[in-house]
């Protein structure tokens, strides 16, 4: 199965090596079979991926600790489920995941443009899917191999990391991975279009259900990613400004801006050097979330350590912006726009503000990111930012932002008069600002907290206010009764409405994070049994201690009646793990959830008189972050579920 | 240039200087030294006494002591290339799972010169991932 695997690889990179060669050879004499056999190379590519990854998959299911992967990240004891999880746990597999990936994609995009060979650019699509797909393959065959042997046969494997046997975990990269992937879909798209100067909206069209489904994959992940955070590491947050964390968040935030000004490209055939500028950025942030993690350059609680492939992922980056940046100004007399915005108070400068502010994010996150880096070589300076650095310069911006999600559908396209803006805005402030008074009254009187929950209501308003105009105009419209005219309106302008959904669920995201961030409440202490720990209003009992066995771990756990208010609301049992192949134990946090609050508590020390060091923090509010990213998801689902009438069908433009 | 247009271009610009003021008030607000256990121990009573600090040293072995009951710990660090430079160090709360001797802690607080004693307020254990090592020693 090793060789098997072996040779499934060599042959994946020679077809992809083919491919490009094809392809190129096909451009150069203009000859269409030539482009056919590279097309169809790409196929072949898919199959010997697809093999690989069965044959690695194969190897961990059937213990085969001769392969140096597999031992590093499996043994005999790891329940079945995380043996075929491991396959993504190391940076080896990870590379095949994303060479596999990529290479089912590159077939989706095949086949779907099956018809459109005789089309200028499609050619130049496959040459760049090809192209990356070839440097994804020279790793896996070169210095990264997943099949590389150890010499030997270990008696059992080293295990994996017990903190990535989490169901969290399961999904978390390999979602995150898809989005990352997915966006070289369009990038292939945008890449051709300049190289033979066909530069309207069309790549735009084609490649919108890939870039809203990244897009999608990207949030899944980054969410997922918090919640792992949150319910293993047990710190009592979800959210650290970690390098690694950055690296996902980079390319989220530019392929939000570059989602928002697709739409207006489409529209109003304006900002084309712009989005093309966000494509090729979003692409290079997504191989920079992938290189980072690699490269061993900044300290991260995600780091593969230094693998000696950050070099060759650092080559491929910088061709890979160079080469677009040497495109774009190319081909910028093509791509300037003979429209220009026609008012600064329209839909479209609203959504240019919104671009800068999600850049202006990016770029922030960035600096803080990588000044460990620059700090003394640029300023002399030994400075170092962390999360407090974050925290003051992105909160504003996100409460801007959260202020535009607010106003922009607010505002009419092209140029909006006074009328339109008192109309459209007067019940939204009003609202807002009856919450501002009523939350003041009720005790909120910071100014961010307070600022983040009444743009929150301005921006809920005015997104229900979008809901019930649409709904009532269907109703007139119809003759349906309201109950069946807004689902109906829902699927029938899904494009426009599940935008709007995105933009309720950052809303409820918001409230969550301010909730937790600002009214967290967090307490330590040891106690021995009968003791109890007060934190706001709960009383924590610690009634009972226990250690048993369980598969591959030692599991040592405390109960504590939990009061609140004085009343009994259960118990809470946090636990130390030992597993087996592990050098320290881990900490399994217990968690009381509620719609208000969480009760996060977990036990990071026991003494020899089973003593028991508790860390208990309260985080109001912060289901919403799930909930809220739950609605996002669903919302860009939303808005790219397939049409069920033929294609030209583009009348619900957003 | 359109009028419409240069309105738009003005708010962008004043848009990227807000975020270009932010991120330099951010950095000389929040930013804390980074250094070694000798740069704290050596430099001029004077200096690094504006803002925080963060330290890294190796945790010597044989000189932890902690009170679970108070969550007091108290160890000494040395530099990471000088065995020689070391500082005592006080930290109150959570000891992190991959805190112990030997290993390579980060540390942020401030430096009391008289007793040399670094007053810690976050300790991170840098965790010796088993699989970084022979990754490491793989190629480059």
């Amino acid at each position: 199965m090793v060789n098997f695997g072996n040779l499934s690889l060599v042959f994946a990179f020679i077809f992809s090596l083919a491919s490009m060669a094809l392809l190129l050879t096909g451009l150069m004499k203009n000859d269409r079979r030539f482009l056919e056999s590279g097309r169809r190379s790409l196929y072949g590519l898919a199959l010997f991926a697809t093999l690989a990854s069965i044959a690695l998959g194969y190897l961990f299911v059937t213990d085969n600790f001769q392969v140096e992967y597999v031992a590093s990240y499996s043994d005999r004891a790891l329940p079945m489920f995380y043996k075929v999880t491991a396959f993504w746990a190391g940076q080896k597999g990870s590379l095949l995941f994303w060479a596999w990936v990529l290479s089912i994609f590159t077939a989706i995009v095949v086949r779907n443009t099956r018809t459109e060979l005789n089309s200028r650019n499609t050619p130049y699509i496959y040459l760049v899917l090809a192209t990356t797909l070839s440097f994804f393959l020279l790793l896996l065959t070169s210095v990264s191999n997943p099949f590389e042997l150890l010499g030997f046969v270990p008696r059992d494997g080293q295990g994996l990391n017990p903190m990535l046997q989490n169901p969290g975990m399961i999904f978390h990269p390999p979602t995150l991975f898809l989005g990352y992937i997915g966006f070289t879909v369009p990038f292939a798209y945008a890449i051709s279009a300049m190289v033979v100067g066909r530069l309207d909206e069309t790549w735009l069209r084609k490649t919108r259900r890939w870039n809203v489904l990244s897009w999608v994959f990207l949030t899944i992940g980054i969410i997922l990613g918090g919640q792992w955070a949150y319910v293993e590491l047990g710190w009592g947050g979800y959210w650290a400004w970690d390098p690694v964390e950055n690296a996902s968040f980079i390319p989220w935030l530019i392929a939000t801006a570059f989602i928002h000004t697709a739409i207006i490209q489409e529209r109003r055939n304006i900002m084309k050097v712009w989005n093309m500028v966000l494509i090729v950025l979003t692409f290079v942030f997504c191989l920079f979330g992938t290189y980072l993690v690699r490269s061993g350059v900044l300290q991260s609680v995600h780091d593969f350590g230094a693998t000696g492939l950050g070099g060759y992922f650092l080559v491929f980056m910088t061709v890979v912006l160079f080469g677009g940046i040497y495109l774009i100004a190319e081909s910028y007399n093509d791509l300037r726009s003979k429209h220009t915005l026609e008012s600064y108070l329209s839909r479209e400068s609203t959504f240019l503000f919104n671009n800068v502010l999600f850049l202006a994010i990016a770029f922030s996150t960035l600096f803080g990111t990588i000044f460990p880096l620059i700090s003394e070589a640029v300023t002399g300076n030994k400075l170092t930012v962390s999360q407090p650095f974050f925290n003051q310069v992105n909160t504003p911006l996100f409460l801007i932002l959260l202020l535009l999600t607010g106003i922009c559908p607010l505002i009419g396209w092209r140029k909006a008069s006074a009328d339109n803006l008192k109309k459209n805005f007067l019940v939204p402030a009003l609202a807002s600002l009856a919450g501002a008074v009523l939350l003041f009254m009720g005790g909120v009187r910071e100014f961010y907290p307070l600022t983040a929950f009444s743009l929150s209501i301005f921006v809920a308003v005015t997104i229900f206010n979008e809901f019930r105009g649409g709904t009532i105009a269907r109703s007139k419209l119809t003759g349906e009764p309201v109950f069946t005219a807004f689902p109906r309106l829902l699927y029938k302008m899904r494009r426009r409405y599940g935008g709007y959904i995105v933009h309720l669920g950052l809303v409820v995201i918001v409230i969550g994070i301010t909730g937790s961030s600002a009214y967290k409440l967090e307490t330590q202490g040891t106690l021995y049994k009968g003791e109890s720990i007060r934190i706001g209003s709960y009383e924590l009992r610690y009634d009972d201690f226990r250690g048993y066995r369980d598969r591959n771990r030692d599991i040592y756990a405390a109960t504590l009646s939990v009061f609140k208010d004085g009343k009994p609301a259960g118990t809470i049992s946090p636990e130390r793990r030992y597993y087996v192949n592990a050098e320290k134990p881990t900490t399994e946090v217990s968690l009381r959830t509620t719609l208000i609050e969480d009760l996060y508590v977990t036990m990071p020390e026991i003494g020899p008189n089973r003593e028991i060091t508790l860390k208990v923090t309260v985080n109001p509010l912060l289901i919403w972050i799930w909930i809220g990213g739950t609605m996002m998801v669903i919302g860009g689902i939303m808005a790219i579920l397939p049409n069920r009438k033929k294609k030209g069908a583009y009348d619900e433009i957003h | 240039m359109k009028k419409s247009v240069k309105k738009t271009m003005v708010a962008v610009i004043l848009i990227v200087a807000g975020v270009g003021f932010l991120i330099y008030k951010g950095v000389s607000e929040t930013g804390v030294y980074y250094l070694t256990v000798s740069e704290v121990t050596g430099a001029d009573p004077e200096t690094f006494t504006d803002r925080g600090i963060r330290v890294s040293g190796k945790v010597v072995d044989g000189t932890v002591e902690y009170n679970q009951r108070e969550l007091l710990l108290t160890f000494t660090i040395k530099d990471m290339a000088d065995d020689a430079r070391t500082m005592k160090v006080v930290y109150t709360g959570v000891v992190p799972d991959a805190f112990k001797p030997d290993v390579e802690v980060i540390l942020e607080g401030s430096y009391e010169r008289e007793t040399n004693t670094f007053h810690a307020k976050t300790l991170l254990a840098k965790c010796p991932s088993k699989y970084s090592k022979e990754e490491n020693g793989e190629k480059e």
